[in-house]
């Protein structure tokens, strides 16, 4: 038998107290209970219906709502505003480092492809991003962003600066923990190079390091192969086109159209090495 | 009774008559749904009105139901034109069949999300029904299909932005050229299928002059816009592959319809281009063998031609070919498209060779409806139609292609087989997006008829080429641009999901590599356009 201390008058007042903290936590939970499935109906394409899921007080709401009011139909520019504010919340409620990152992530991006603002506006929010912790998937992504900004929207860069701006990021673009972005980041590196007209020893490289990366994309893996094929051969390095045409050759998918072409071509090597 | 209450009655009586007729159809379809004796009830919708669709269907139906006796398929015929707005109805009602066909065009990922069941994981196991067939027996149902569904953007069956697959395939397509044996032989006193280009000209003038000796108006080739750009799309493909590979800027041989746009406003092709200016040449050689008017006649039009005996043959796909082999009433044969010499003085220089159909994927494709009250009945139905016994009754009835491994393509239809060793297709002069397009067709006809020109052709697109063009690099990087903005709310999503996950390889991962390729593109149309502007 369990010892209680009765204090008389007190037995309802000491369990009904008991129950604030209970039913303040079912409620937060209630209100934030609801974002596992505002998360995965936001992950499908399904903005409004993830709306209506977020509607707590709390940051990661907060951060599920600015990103559901985004592509909510139909888009406008009050439902742009109300996300820019809830973004700003979400950095001045500051609930974790990772989300008041994510949310500044966001408000760059409201500024590229919503608001149109200038170039040195976009530079400047992603490079700041980036400050906020270098080492994070988000900064990983910010930087392949700020790449693509550096490569095509700075006319007043010489192509080679451009390229060289764009591949001074590598060391945060090109990190390990996002496998898929640092191939995409080797590839843009390549892809607008060659967009320009160069093909260089630089182009080689970059493709190499995503072809080293490899994609789980088995499309992307063998395409950056026959990329290495072609300039390879464009650079005069037969030998290792030849390898480069051998292995598209061997790994190409059953559907692939270029298999012929890519034959051809390495026996025209072959012939006149 | 005055004509006018007369009329308002007949009225009345068919708005009675109509209801009556929607009310049973509901109580049928009420009844077929909530069977009280325990059978399953799948309804299952396409819109292939083909002659031999049905058929083919019923009879794997039959064979199911007869090894699942507690279950009834129902086929839900629709035509394609009103598929569409059907489909809409049926999906936001909240009652849609259980299988639906489905394509890439008419359903958007939002749909596929909201409406669809992802098919990946029952893809990814065996197919219970492939249990007996020793080469396929331990794959996975995937692996069962040619080319294994390998997923890409174009394909019907799978989602490039919600990387899942949401439909199974049931058949293949591809394109060649039918001809009346009778009347080739009545005109031209052989009846053998042209091989090249060459004999394939040789048999239009054939045909021509048969025809003009024998009184008859008959004419060589059935046109319409559809049927001509299955004939020439391949032939004026053949003669621009080198050039496709020199203006290539992805060195990847794989020369993409944006990167002809932005090549082209660059000044790096032209339709001055001399393989260029040859694959027009070729299409006004193909076009001055149709019947006049062609360019205002549909597709059906130009098979009543063919079918009425007004014309000797008919470019189209296997999509046709069971409806050409039952109703004509003549000796049917196919061949492929004419290949182009290598040693062709003319158009030879810039081939390669045939090109390649080894990327022709699976069409007819089933997805899964969110509301199915059997989906694993329905997807077991799916498994037994696209099993090796079940495709190839579905090929032999039906006399389309098959899409299993190892079933047996029909005799009659051996010719549709997809060309394995072909090389890459060219630049296309006549199909470089839909701006592109409405220039095409409405100029078309001066490729055409007695007067046909390719100098007047280019002359009178000389300023609207560009025009196009621009326009197309514009509504292409505006599309991009959506799926771009999509995506920041989806990754969002899969963050919020997966953050305490490991992210590599996530589908987060994916999804910010997939943005980041399409962010190029779409900052590359804007370049393109501000270096080398066109004034609109």
């Amino acid at each position: 038998m369990t010892d209680t201390i009765k204090i008389p008058g007190t037995s309802w007042t000491w369990r009904l107290s008991a129950l604030v903290p209970l039913l303040v936590a079912l409620s937060v939970s209630a209100q934030n209970g609801n974002s596992e499935d505002g998360w995965r109906l936001l992950s499908r394409y399904l903005y409004a219906d993830a709306a209506a899921e977020f509607q707590g007080d709390d940051t990661g709401s907060k951060l599920g709502l600015a990103a559901s009011l985004l592509n909510k139909p139909p888009v406008t520019p009050g439902k742009i505003k109300q996300a820019e504010e809830l973004l700003r919340e979400v950095i001045r409620q500051d609930g974790s480092a990772d989300r008041a990152q994510y949310a500044r992530y966001l408000l760059v991006r409201v500024a590229h492809l919503h608001l149109e603002a200038t170039v040195s506006e976009i530079e400047s929010g992603y490079r700041e991003v980036l400050a906020m912790d270098e080492e994070s998937p988000v900064a990983q992504i910010a930087a392949s962003h700020l790449a693509l900004v550096l490569l095509y929207q700075r006319p007043d860069l010489s192509v080679e600066a451009r390229l060289a701006s764009a591949a001074d990021l590598g060391s945060m673009a090109a990190h390990p923990q996002l496998p898929e972005v640092a191939v995409s980041y080797s590839r843009t590196l390549a892809g607008a190079a060659m967009y320009y007209g160069v093909v260089d020893q630089r182009v080689l490289s970059w493709l190499e390091a995503a072809h080293e990366i490899g994609s789980a994309d088995e499309l992307i893996r063998i395409g950056v192969v026959l990329q290495l094929a072609e300039v390879s051969r464009l650079l005069g390095l037969n030998e290792k086109a030849v390898g480069y045409y051998q292995e598209f050759i061997a790994q190409a998918v059953p559907t692939d159209q270029r298999v012929n072409t890519a034959k051809l071509r390495m026996h025209e090597l072959e012939v006149s090495p | 009774m005055n004509t006018k209450s007369w009329g308002r009655n007949v009225a009345v009586g068919l708005l009675i008559a109509a209801f009556a007729y929607s009310g049973s159809m509901v109580w049928q379809h009420r009844s077929e749904e909530f069977d009280g004796s325990g059978v399953e009830v799948i309804r299952f919708a396409h819109w292939q009105l083909e002659p031999g669709m049905r058929e083919a269907f019923d009879a794997i139906i039959a064979d199911y139901e007869a090894l699942h006796p507690n279950v009834r398929v129902k086929q839900v015929n629709r035509p394609g034109r009103v598929w569409r707005q059907w489909l809409r109805t049926q999906l936001v009602g909240g009652n849609p069949p259980d299988l639906v066909e489905t394509a890439n065009y008419l359903v958007t990922d939002e749909m596929l999300a909201r409406y669809f069941v992802p098919l990946t994981d029952y893809l990814e196991k065996p197919n219970p029904y492939n249990s007996d067939e020793p080469d396929l027996a331990k794959g996975s149902w995937r692996e069962s299909f040619v080319g294994e569904l390998v997923p890409n953007e174009m394909v019907h069956y799978y989602s490039a932005n919600l990387l899942e697959y949401y439909a199974v395939p049931n058949a293949m397509m591809t394109v060649r050229v039918f001809y009346n044996r009778d009347l080739v032989k009545s005109l031209t006193g052989d009846d053998r299928a042209p091989e090249t280009f060459e004999e394939f000209k040789a048999l239009c003038e054939a045909l021509k002059n048969g025809a003009r000796e024998q009184g008859e108006r008959i004419q060589p080739l059935a046109g319409s816009i559809f049927n001509t750009r299955q004939m020439t799309a391949s032939l004026a493909r053949i003669v621009t592959q080198k050039l496709a590979i020199k203006i290539d800027y992805g060195h990847d041989l794989d020369l993409s319809m944006f990167e002809g746009n932005v090549e082209y406003l660059r000044g790096r092709w032209s339709y001055d281009t001399p393989e260029v200016r040859q694959s027009l040449e070729l299409i006004k050689e193909v076009c001055r063998y149709m019947s006049p008017g062609w360019v205002q006649m549909k597709r059906e039009d130009a098979m009543l031609q063919f079918l009425q005996g007004q014309a000797a043959m008919l470019a189209t796909g296997t999509w046709d070919a069971s409806g050409i082999l039952q109703q004509a009433q003549f000796d049917v044969g196919i061949y492929r498209m004419p290949v182009i010499d290598l040693d062709n003085e003319r158009y030879g220089q810039g081939a390669l060779g045939p090109i390649s159909e080894s990327n022709t994927f699976g069409g007819v494709p089933f997805a899964l409806s969110q509301t199915s009250k059997h989906p694993e009945r329905a997807i077991d139905f799916l498994r037994y139609l696209t099993s090796r016994r079940g495709n190839a009754k579905f090929a032999q009835i039906s006399n389309w292609l098959p899409v299993v491994k190892g079933v047996p393509i029909p005799e009659m239809v051996e010719v549709f087989r997809p060309i394995a060793d072909g090389y890459i297709p060219g630049l296309s002069a006549q199909s470089f997006g839909q701006q592109t397009d409405k220039t095409y067709e409405s100029h078309v006809h001066l490729l055409s008829g007695e007067r046909a020109s390719v100098e007047a052709y280019i002359e009178a697109t000389r300023d609207l080429y560009p025009k196009a063009i621009r326009r197309e690099l514009v509504r292409m990087a505006k599309t991009y641009r959506e799926t771009i903005r999509q995506k920041d709310s989806v990754m969002t999503g899969l963050h919020g999901l997966e953050e305490s996950a490991d992210l590599a390889r996530s589908k987060f991962d994916i999804v910010a590599a997939k943005q980041i390729e399409v962010e190029a593109l779409m900052l590359q149309a804007q370049r393109t356009i501000e270096d080398y502007p066109v004034e609109d």
